[in-house]
Protein backbone atom coordinates (compact mmCIF):
# COMPACT_ATOMS: atom_id res chain seq x y z
CA UNK A 1 0.00 0.00 0.00
CA UNK A 2 2.67 2.37 -0.96
CA UNK A 3 0.44 4.15 -2.76
CA UNK A 4 -2.28 5.12 -0.48
CA UNK A 5 -0.95 8.91 -1.19
CA UNK A 6 -1.35 8.81 -4.92
CA UNK A 7 -4.53 6.74 -4.63
CA UNK A 8 -6.15 9.53 -1.77
CA UNK A 9 -5.64 11.77 -4.61
CA UNK A 10 -9.57 12.89 -5.66
CA UNK A 11 -11.07 11.56 -2.43
CA UNK A 12 -13.44 13.90 -0.65
CA UNK A 13 -12.10 15.80 2.16
CA UNK A 14 -8.76 14.21 1.52
CA UNK A 15 -6.85 17.39 2.80
CA UNK A 16 -8.68 17.16 6.22
CA UNK A 17 -7.89 14.23 9.34
CA UNK A 18 -9.85 11.67 8.15
CA UNK A 19 -12.04 10.43 10.46
CA UNK A 20 -11.03 7.16 10.93
CA UNK A 21 -7.69 5.73 9.93
CA UNK A 22 -6.21 2.24 10.00
CA UNK A 23 -2.47 2.05 10.13
CA UNK A 24 -1.00 -1.30 9.92
CA UNK A 25 -3.47 -2.79 11.79
CA UNK A 26 -3.35 -6.24 12.74
CA UNK A 27 -5.45 -9.11 14.66
CA UNK A 28 -4.62 -12.34 15.37
CA UNK A 29 -6.59 -15.29 16.63
CA UNK A 30 -4.52 -17.93 17.70
CA UNK A 31 -2.48 -18.85 14.63
CA UNK A 32 -5.21 -17.17 12.52
CA UNK A 33 -4.19 -14.17 11.04
CA UNK A 34 -7.57 -12.22 10.44
CA UNK A 35 -5.69 -9.05 9.47
CA UNK A 36 -2.32 -8.36 8.67
CA UNK A 37 -1.49 -5.14 8.27
CA UNK A 38 -4.12 -3.08 6.96
CA UNK A 39 -3.83 0.30 6.14
CA UNK A 40 -6.95 2.79 4.90
CA UNK A 41 -9.19 5.94 5.83
CA UNK A 42 -11.92 7.17 5.79
CA UNK A 43 -12.32 10.71 5.12
CA UNK A 44 -15.57 12.80 6.31
CA UNK A 45 -19.07 12.60 4.49
CA UNK A 46 -17.31 9.48 2.46
CA UNK A 47 -18.89 6.15 2.22
CA UNK A 48 -16.43 3.42 2.43
CA UNK A 49 -17.42 0.17 1.58
CA UNK A 50 -15.25 -2.87 2.58
CA UNK A 51 -16.14 -5.68 0.46
CA UNK A 52 -14.00 -9.15 -0.38
CA UNK A 53 -15.05 -12.88 0.03
CA UNK A 54 -16.39 -14.35 3.50
CA UNK A 55 -13.71 -14.59 6.72
CA UNK A 56 -11.39 -12.18 4.51
CA UNK A 57 -11.28 -9.69 7.55
CA UNK A 58 -13.51 -6.74 6.64
CA UNK A 59 -15.49 -7.28 9.10
CA UNK A 60 -12.69 -7.37 12.03
CA UNK A 61 -11.43 -4.49 10.54
CA UNK A 62 -15.03 -2.95 10.88
CA UNK A 63 -15.08 -4.19 14.68
CA UNK A 64 -11.69 -2.70 15.45
CA UNK A 65 -12.76 0.30 14.81
CA UNK A 66 -15.21 0.89 18.09
CA UNK A 67 -13.04 -1.57 20.10
CA UNK A 68 -15.37 -4.24 20.01
CA UNK A 69 -12.79 -6.45 18.67
CA UNK A 70 -8.53 -5.37 20.05
CA UNK A 71 -5.95 -4.82 17.62
CA UNK A 72 -3.28 -6.26 18.21
CA UNK A 73 -0.65 -4.21 16.08
CA UNK A 74 -0.60 -1.06 14.20
CA UNK A 75 -2.32 2.14 15.27
CA UNK A 76 -5.96 2.88 15.03
CA UNK A 77 -6.92 6.87 15.21
CA UNK A 78 -10.39 8.19 15.52
CA UNK A 79 -10.93 12.12 14.40
CA UNK A 80 -6.43 12.49 14.41
CA UNK A 81 -6.81 10.77 17.96
CA UNK A 82 -5.42 7.10 18.90
CA UNK A 83 -8.12 5.02 20.01
CA UNK A 84 -7.89 5.12 23.80
CA UNK A 85 -7.67 1.58 25.54
CA UNK A 86 -9.01 2.68 28.79
CA UNK A 87 -12.71 1.67 29.10
CA UNK A 88 -14.23 4.78 30.23
CA UNK A 89 -12.26 6.82 27.36
CA UNK A 90 -13.59 3.70 24.69
CA UNK A 91 -16.76 4.32 25.95
CA UNK A 92 -16.82 7.92 24.95
CA UNK A 93 -15.29 6.84 21.43
CA UNK A 94 -17.97 4.37 21.08
CA UNK A 95 -20.77 7.08 21.64
CA UNK A 96 -19.72 9.29 18.80
CA UNK A 97 -19.79 6.08 16.31
CA UNK A 98 -22.86 4.37 15.30
CA UNK A 99 -22.67 0.49 14.73
CA UNK A 100 -25.49 -1.54 12.71
CA UNK A 101 -25.23 -5.34 13.12
CA UNK A 102 -25.86 -7.91 10.60
CA UNK A 103 -28.39 -9.73 13.17
CA UNK A 104 -30.49 -6.81 14.08
CA UNK A 105 -29.75 -7.08 17.68
CA UNK A 106 -32.60 -5.24 18.60
CA UNK A 107 -33.69 -5.57 22.07
CA UNK A 108 -36.23 -7.79 22.21
CA UNK A 109 -37.78 -6.93 25.45
CA UNK A 110 -38.20 -2.81 24.69
CA UNK A 111 -40.31 -1.55 22.64
CA UNK A 112 -39.03 0.21 18.92
CA UNK A 113 -39.30 3.80 20.55
CA UNK A 114 -37.50 2.41 23.59
CA UNK A 115 -34.44 0.72 21.79
CA UNK A 116 -33.86 3.95 19.90
CA UNK A 117 -34.34 5.66 23.04
CA UNK A 118 -32.20 3.41 25.44
CA UNK A 119 -28.70 4.74 24.38
CA UNK A 120 -29.65 8.59 24.65
CA UNK A 121 -31.23 8.16 27.80
CA UNK A 122 -28.90 5.42 29.63
CA UNK A 123 -25.25 7.26 28.05
CA UNK A 124 -26.28 11.04 27.35
CA UNK A 125 -28.50 11.15 30.14
CA UNK A 126 -30.89 13.51 28.24
CA UNK A 127 -34.41 14.03 29.09
CA UNK A 128 -37.38 11.21 28.21
CA UNK A 129 -39.18 13.63 26.49
CA UNK A 130 -35.97 14.99 24.22
CA UNK A 131 -35.08 11.14 23.89
CA UNK A 132 -38.62 10.16 22.87
CA UNK A 133 -38.66 13.21 20.68
CA UNK A 134 -35.29 12.58 18.84
CA UNK A 135 -36.63 8.94 18.56
CA UNK A 136 -39.94 9.80 16.72
CA UNK A 137 -37.71 12.13 14.07
CA UNK A 138 -35.78 8.86 13.80
CA UNK A 139 -38.86 6.73 12.79
CA UNK A 140 -39.98 8.94 10.53
CA UNK A 141 -36.98 9.25 8.52
CA UNK A 142 -36.61 5.35 8.32
CA UNK A 143 -40.30 5.41 7.82
CA UNK A 144 -41.59 3.21 10.79
CA UNK A 145 -43.74 6.17 12.41
CA UNK A 146 -46.66 3.68 12.84
CA UNK A 147 -44.36 1.39 14.35
CA UNK A 148 -43.35 3.14 17.64
CA UNK A 149 -45.00 1.02 20.41
CA UNK A 150 -44.46 -2.69 18.55
CA UNK A 151 -41.78 -4.84 20.10
CA UNK A 152 -39.22 -5.86 17.48
CA UNK A 153 -40.51 -9.58 16.96
CA UNK A 154 -43.73 -8.25 15.71
CA UNK A 155 -41.45 -6.96 12.69
CA UNK A 156 -40.44 -8.10 9.31
CA UNK A 157 -36.07 -8.34 9.11
CA UNK A 158 -36.01 -4.83 7.04
CA UNK A 159 -37.96 -3.08 9.72
CA UNK A 160 -35.92 -4.36 12.37
CA UNK A 161 -32.77 -3.45 10.84
CA UNK A 162 -34.34 0.47 10.17
CA UNK A 163 -35.23 0.56 13.60
CA UNK A 164 -31.10 -0.80 14.08
CA UNK A 165 -30.03 2.06 12.17
CA UNK A 166 -32.74 4.56 13.94
CA UNK A 167 -31.39 3.28 16.92
CA UNK A 168 -28.09 3.99 15.71
CA UNK A 169 -28.51 7.73 14.84
CA UNK A 170 -30.01 8.63 17.77
CA UNK A 171 -26.66 8.92 19.83
CA UNK A 172 -26.08 11.62 16.87
CA UNK A 173 -22.82 10.05 16.02
CA UNK A 174 -20.00 11.03 13.85
CA UNK A 175 -19.19 7.71 11.74
CA UNK A 176 -22.07 4.78 11.16
CA UNK A 177 -20.58 1.64 11.19
CA UNK A 178 -22.09 -1.04 8.81
CA UNK A 179 -21.37 -5.04 9.42
CA UNK A 180 -22.95 -6.80 6.32
CA UNK A 181 -26.28 -5.19 7.18
CA UNK A 182 -28.46 -6.53 4.47
CA UNK A 183 -26.57 -10.33 4.85
CA UNK A 184 -29.87 -11.48 6.57
CA UNK A 185 -32.66 -10.06 5.01
CA UNK A 186 -35.10 -11.43 2.90
CA UNK A 187 -34.38 -10.92 -1.19
CA UNK A 188 -37.73 -8.40 -0.77
CA UNK A 189 -36.90 -6.11 2.34
CA UNK A 190 -33.36 -5.78 1.53
CA UNK A 191 -34.19 -2.91 -0.63
CA UNK A 192 -35.90 -0.94 1.85
CA UNK A 193 -32.57 -1.10 4.37
CA UNK A 194 -30.22 0.05 1.35
CA UNK A 195 -32.63 2.97 0.76
CA UNK A 196 -32.54 4.38 4.06
CA UNK A 197 -28.46 3.74 3.83
CA UNK A 198 -28.41 5.42 1.08
CA UNK A 199 -30.26 8.72 1.98
CA UNK A 200 -28.00 8.51 5.26
CA UNK A 201 -25.18 9.05 2.54
CA UNK A 202 -26.79 11.47 0.55
CA UNK A 203 -26.71 13.51 3.85
CA UNK A 204 -23.09 13.64 4.16
CA UNK A 205 -23.23 11.23 7.09
CA UNK A 206 -19.61 9.32 6.69
CA UNK A 207 -19.89 5.73 6.65
CA UNK A 208 -17.97 2.58 6.51
CA UNK A 209 -19.68 -0.29 5.01
CA UNK A 210 -19.19 -4.22 5.47
CA UNK A 211 -21.23 -5.69 2.43
CA UNK A 212 -22.12 -8.13 -0.57
CA UNK A 213 -24.36 -5.83 -2.24
CA UNK A 214 -21.60 -5.32 -4.99
CA UNK A 215 -24.69 -2.57 -6.67
CA UNK A 216 -25.42 -0.88 -3.45
CA UNK A 217 -21.33 -0.30 -3.63
CA UNK A 218 -21.17 0.43 -6.93
CA UNK A 219 -24.11 2.88 -6.54
CA UNK A 220 -23.07 4.89 -3.21
CA UNK A 221 -19.43 4.35 -2.36
CA UNK A 222 -17.08 7.22 -2.45
CA UNK A 223 -14.36 4.23 -1.75
CA UNK A 224 -14.25 0.79 -2.13
CA UNK A 225 -11.53 -1.40 -0.07
CA UNK A 226 -10.92 -5.38 -1.67
CA UNK A 227 -10.17 -7.45 0.94
CA UNK A 228 -8.94 -11.19 0.81
CA UNK A 229 -6.82 -13.48 3.74
CA UNK A 230 -6.72 -10.47 6.16
CA UNK A 231 -4.91 -8.14 3.52
CA UNK A 232 -6.35 -5.08 1.38
CA UNK A 233 -5.84 -6.17 -2.22
CA UNK A 234 -6.91 -2.91 -4.08
CA UNK A 235 -8.23 0.41 -2.91
CA UNK A 236 -10.02 2.72 -5.61
CA UNK A 237 -13.43 4.92 -6.42
CA UNK A 238 -15.62 2.22 -7.13
CA UNK A 239 -15.19 2.78 -10.95
CA UNK A 240 -12.15 1.72 -10.43
CA UNK A 241 -12.98 -1.21 -8.79
CA UNK A 242 -15.98 -2.67 -10.51
CA UNK A 243 -15.27 -1.40 -14.12
CA UNK A 244 -11.19 -1.59 -14.40
CA UNK A 245 -9.89 -3.59 -11.20
CA UNK A 246 -6.05 -3.71 -10.97
CA UNK A 247 -5.33 -6.98 -9.78
CA UNK A 248 -6.41 -10.08 -10.72
CA UNK A 249 -7.64 -11.28 -7.14
CA UNK A 250 -10.22 -8.42 -7.30
CA UNK A 251 -11.60 -9.14 -10.40
CA UNK A 252 -11.74 -12.94 -9.53
CA UNK A 253 -13.55 -12.25 -6.41
CA UNK A 254 -16.03 -10.16 -8.65
CA UNK A 255 -16.22 -12.67 -11.36
CA UNK A 256 -17.28 -15.23 -8.64
CA UNK A 257 -20.06 -13.12 -7.57
CA UNK A 258 -21.10 -13.13 -11.06
CA UNK A 259 -20.29 -8.98 -11.30
CA UNK A 260 -20.63 -8.26 -14.84
CA UNK A 261 -21.09 -4.43 -14.42
CA UNK B 1 -58.57 -52.40 60.30
CA UNK B 2 -60.86 -49.20 61.61
CA UNK B 3 -59.82 -46.34 60.04
CA UNK B 4 -61.04 -42.97 62.87
CA UNK B 5 -60.83 -39.73 60.14
CA UNK B 6 -61.92 -37.68 62.79
CA UNK B 7 -58.64 -37.12 63.91
CA UNK B 8 -57.76 -35.22 61.16
CA UNK B 9 -60.89 -32.98 61.89
CA UNK B 10 -59.51 -32.95 65.75
CA UNK B 11 -55.99 -31.58 64.61
CA UNK B 12 -57.10 -29.09 61.49
CA UNK B 13 -56.05 -26.33 63.20
CA UNK B 14 -52.63 -27.28 63.63
CA UNK B 15 -51.95 -28.75 60.31
CA UNK B 16 -53.36 -25.79 59.04
CA UNK B 17 -50.77 -23.82 61.06
CA UNK B 18 -48.10 -26.27 59.85
CA UNK B 19 -49.00 -25.50 55.93
CA UNK B 20 -48.91 -21.76 56.80
CA UNK B 21 -45.49 -22.35 58.25
CA UNK B 22 -44.52 -24.78 55.24
CA UNK B 23 -45.64 -21.74 52.71
CA UNK B 24 -43.86 -19.23 54.61
CA UNK B 25 -40.59 -20.87 54.99
CA UNK B 26 -40.69 -21.46 51.12
CA UNK B 27 -41.43 -17.62 50.29
CA UNK B 28 -38.64 -16.92 52.43
CA UNK B 29 -36.17 -19.04 51.12
CA UNK B 30 -37.10 -18.06 47.44
CA UNK B 31 -36.64 -14.49 48.97
CA UNK B 32 -33.11 -15.12 49.82
CA UNK B 33 -32.24 -17.55 47.16
CA UNK B 34 -32.95 -15.52 44.54
CA UNK B 35 -30.98 -12.18 45.11
CA UNK B 36 -28.46 -15.15 46.69
CA UNK B 37 -28.25 -16.80 43.28
CA UNK B 38 -27.62 -13.43 41.24
CA UNK B 39 -25.00 -12.63 43.05
CA UNK B 40 -23.21 -16.05 43.02
CA UNK B 41 -23.84 -16.15 39.14
CA UNK B 42 -22.85 -12.95 38.68
CA UNK B 43 -19.27 -13.49 40.52
CA UNK B 44 -19.11 -17.01 38.45
CA UNK B 45 -19.15 -14.60 35.19
CA UNK B 46 -16.49 -11.97 36.85
CA UNK B 47 -13.68 -11.53 35.22
CA UNK B 48 -12.26 -11.50 38.76
CA UNK B 49 -10.66 -15.01 39.32
CA UNK B 50 -11.00 -14.55 43.02
CA UNK B 51 -14.87 -13.67 43.77
CA UNK B 52 -15.51 -16.46 40.55
CA UNK B 53 -13.66 -19.28 42.32
CA UNK B 54 -15.15 -18.12 45.99
CA UNK B 55 -18.63 -18.65 43.95
CA UNK B 56 -17.71 -21.42 42.66
CA UNK B 57 -16.85 -23.09 45.43
CA UNK B 58 -20.18 -22.09 47.04
CA UNK B 59 -21.87 -23.69 44.04
CA UNK B 60 -20.47 -26.85 44.20
CA UNK B 61 -19.92 -27.17 47.85
CA UNK B 62 -23.80 -26.69 48.66
CA UNK B 63 -24.85 -28.05 45.00
CA UNK B 64 -23.39 -31.62 45.88
CA UNK B 65 -24.39 -32.28 49.66
CA UNK B 66 -27.53 -33.89 50.52
CA UNK B 67 -29.71 -31.19 51.75
CA UNK B 68 -30.58 -33.14 54.79
CA UNK B 69 -27.39 -33.52 55.90
CA UNK B 70 -27.30 -29.84 55.44
CA UNK B 71 -30.00 -29.26 57.48
CA UNK B 72 -28.71 -31.50 60.35
CA UNK B 73 -25.03 -29.63 60.19
CA UNK B 74 -26.87 -26.08 60.07
CA UNK B 75 -28.67 -27.58 63.32
CA UNK B 76 -25.54 -29.01 64.98
CA UNK B 77 -22.49 -27.15 64.06
CA UNK B 78 -23.44 -24.14 62.68
CA UNK B 79 -23.70 -22.78 66.14
CA UNK B 80 -20.71 -24.43 67.50
CA UNK B 81 -18.67 -22.33 64.35
CA UNK B 82 -20.70 -18.40 64.53
CA UNK B 83 -21.57 -18.97 68.48
CA UNK B 84 -24.97 -17.98 67.46
CA UNK B 85 -28.15 -20.46 68.21
CA UNK B 86 -31.26 -19.85 65.72
CA UNK B 87 -34.20 -21.10 65.75
CA UNK B 88 -35.41 -23.66 64.00
CA UNK B 89 -37.16 -21.97 61.93
CA UNK B 90 -34.33 -19.94 61.21
CA UNK B 91 -32.04 -22.61 60.80
CA UNK B 92 -34.15 -24.40 58.54
CA UNK B 93 -34.20 -21.70 56.64
CA UNK B 94 -30.38 -21.13 56.28
CA UNK B 95 -30.32 -24.87 55.36
CA UNK B 96 -32.74 -24.11 52.42
CA UNK B 97 -31.38 -20.69 51.53
CA UNK B 98 -27.62 -22.27 50.90
CA UNK B 99 -29.01 -25.01 49.06
CA UNK B 100 -31.53 -23.29 46.86
CA UNK B 101 -29.02 -20.16 46.01
CA UNK B 102 -26.49 -22.86 44.55
CA UNK B 103 -29.35 -24.41 42.56
CA UNK B 104 -30.54 -20.61 41.55
CA UNK B 105 -27.08 -19.22 41.20
CA UNK B 106 -26.52 -22.49 38.03
CA UNK B 107 -30.02 -21.32 36.62
CA UNK B 108 -29.11 -17.97 36.34
CA UNK B 109 -25.88 -18.28 35.20
CA UNK B 110 -27.33 -20.19 32.28
CA UNK B 111 -30.04 -17.75 31.33
CA UNK B 112 -26.75 -14.86 31.27
CA UNK B 113 -25.09 -17.14 29.39
CA UNK B 114 -28.07 -17.85 26.99
CA UNK B 115 -28.51 -13.95 25.69
CA UNK B 116 -26.33 -14.05 22.74
CA UNK B 117 -23.04 -11.99 22.44
CA UNK B 118 -24.10 -9.74 19.96
CA UNK B 119 -26.68 -8.27 22.31
CA UNK B 120 -23.93 -7.05 24.86
CA UNK B 121 -22.25 -5.56 21.61
CA UNK B 122 -25.53 -3.73 20.55
CA UNK B 123 -25.78 -1.84 24.18
CA UNK B 124 -21.50 -1.48 24.50
CA UNK B 125 -21.71 -0.26 20.20
CA UNK B 126 -24.20 2.41 22.17
CA UNK B 127 -21.47 3.46 24.77
CA UNK B 128 -22.84 1.66 27.63
CA UNK B 129 -20.35 0.05 30.69
CA UNK B 130 -20.76 -3.45 30.92
CA UNK B 131 -22.71 -2.86 34.56
CA UNK B 132 -25.26 -0.72 32.45
CA UNK B 133 -25.03 -3.77 29.56
CA UNK B 134 -25.91 -6.11 32.07
CA UNK B 135 -28.33 -3.92 33.79
CA UNK B 136 -30.59 -3.03 31.14
CA UNK B 137 -30.11 -5.94 28.34
CA UNK B 138 -28.57 -8.74 29.81
CA UNK B 139 -30.41 -9.27 33.05
CA UNK B 140 -33.84 -8.44 32.10
CA UNK B 141 -33.76 -10.99 28.97
CA UNK B 142 -31.79 -13.54 31.29
CA UNK B 143 -34.66 -13.43 34.11
CA UNK B 144 -37.31 -14.07 31.19
CA UNK B 145 -35.84 -16.96 30.52
CA UNK B 146 -35.04 -18.49 34.14
CA UNK B 147 -38.30 -17.79 35.17
CA UNK B 148 -39.74 -21.26 34.04
CA UNK B 149 -36.93 -22.87 35.74
CA UNK B 150 -37.50 -20.74 39.21
CA UNK B 151 -40.79 -21.76 38.98
CA UNK B 152 -39.93 -25.46 38.90
CA UNK B 153 -37.37 -24.85 41.77
CA UNK B 154 -39.79 -23.39 43.85
CA UNK B 155 -42.49 -26.50 43.12
CA UNK B 156 -39.74 -28.60 44.33
CA UNK B 157 -38.91 -26.39 47.57
CA UNK B 158 -42.36 -26.53 48.54
CA UNK B 159 -41.78 -30.23 48.78
CA UNK B 160 -38.32 -30.30 50.50
CA UNK B 161 -38.96 -27.87 53.22
CA UNK B 162 -40.68 -31.16 54.57
CA UNK B 163 -36.83 -32.25 55.28
CA UNK B 164 -36.41 -29.78 57.99
CA UNK B 165 -39.04 -31.44 60.24
CA UNK B 166 -35.98 -33.54 61.43
CA UNK B 167 -35.11 -30.28 63.37
CA UNK B 168 -38.33 -29.66 64.50
CA UNK B 169 -39.34 -26.78 62.80
CA UNK B 170 -43.17 -26.70 62.69
CA UNK B 171 -44.17 -27.34 59.49
CA UNK B 172 -46.44 -29.15 57.50
CA UNK B 173 -44.16 -32.57 58.05
CA UNK B 174 -43.19 -32.28 61.31
CA UNK B 175 -46.61 -31.74 62.57
CA UNK B 176 -48.15 -34.37 61.06
CA UNK B 177 -45.74 -36.59 62.34
CA UNK B 178 -45.88 -35.00 66.08
CA UNK B 179 -50.02 -35.68 65.33
CA UNK B 180 -49.22 -39.43 64.95
CA UNK B 181 -47.11 -40.19 67.49
CA UNK B 182 -49.38 -38.70 69.98
CA UNK B 183 -52.65 -40.39 68.31
CA UNK B 184 -51.09 -43.71 66.60
CA UNK B 185 -53.56 -42.68 63.67
CA UNK B 186 -50.50 -43.58 61.23
CA UNK B 187 -52.97 -44.15 57.91
CA UNK B 188 -54.96 -41.52 58.34
CA UNK B 189 -52.18 -38.34 59.14
CA UNK B 190 -49.95 -39.55 56.85
CA UNK B 191 -53.11 -39.77 54.09
CA UNK B 192 -53.48 -35.83 55.08
CA UNK B 193 -50.26 -34.93 55.18
CA UNK B 194 -50.19 -36.63 51.41
CA UNK B 195 -53.37 -34.93 50.45
CA UNK B 196 -52.57 -31.19 51.83
CA UNK B 197 -49.15 -31.46 50.29
CA UNK B 198 -50.97 -32.38 46.80
CA UNK B 199 -53.79 -29.83 47.28
CA UNK B 200 -50.94 -27.13 47.70
CA UNK B 201 -48.59 -28.14 45.59
CA UNK B 202 -50.47 -29.12 42.02
CA UNK B 203 -52.05 -25.57 41.94
CA UNK B 204 -48.05 -24.53 42.30
CA UNK B 205 -47.06 -26.89 39.22
CA UNK B 206 -49.69 -26.25 37.17
CA UNK B 207 -49.12 -22.34 37.91
CA UNK B 208 -45.36 -23.14 36.73
CA UNK B 209 -46.46 -24.98 33.70
CA UNK B 210 -48.11 -22.03 33.03
CA UNK B 211 -45.64 -19.46 33.21
CA UNK B 212 -43.66 -21.66 31.26
CA UNK B 213 -45.85 -21.97 28.36
CA UNK B 214 -46.20 -17.94 28.32
CA UNK B 215 -42.67 -17.24 29.04
CA UNK B 216 -40.92 -20.15 27.96
CA UNK B 217 -38.10 -19.07 25.29
CA UNK B 218 -39.62 -18.03 21.63
CA UNK B 219 -38.16 -16.15 19.31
Amino acid sequence: MSNVTEADFGRKNASSTPVVEYRDVRKQYGNFTALDGVSARVNRGEVLCLIGPSGSGKSTLLRTTNALEVIDGGQLYFDGHPLPSSKAEIRKVRQRMGMVFQSFELFPHKTVLENITIGPLTVLGISEAEANARARVLLEKVGLTDKADRYPANLSGGQQQRVAIARALAMEPEVMLFDEPTSALDPETIGEVLNVMKRLADEGMTMVVVTHEMSFARRVADWVVVFDHGKIVEQGPPAQIFDAPREDRTRNFLSHLGWNG
Amino acid sequence: MNLDWSVVWQFSGTLAKGAGITILLTIATMAVAVPGGIVLALMRLSPNRVLNWMALCFVEFFRNIPLILLVYWSFYVLPVLSGLTLPPFTTGLVALALNVSAYNSETFRAGINSIRKGQSEAGLALGMSHIEVMRKIVLPQAARRVLPVLASTWVSLFKDTSLVSVIAVGELAHTALEIRSQTFRILEILTAMAVIYWVLGYPQAKLADWIYRKWGVKE
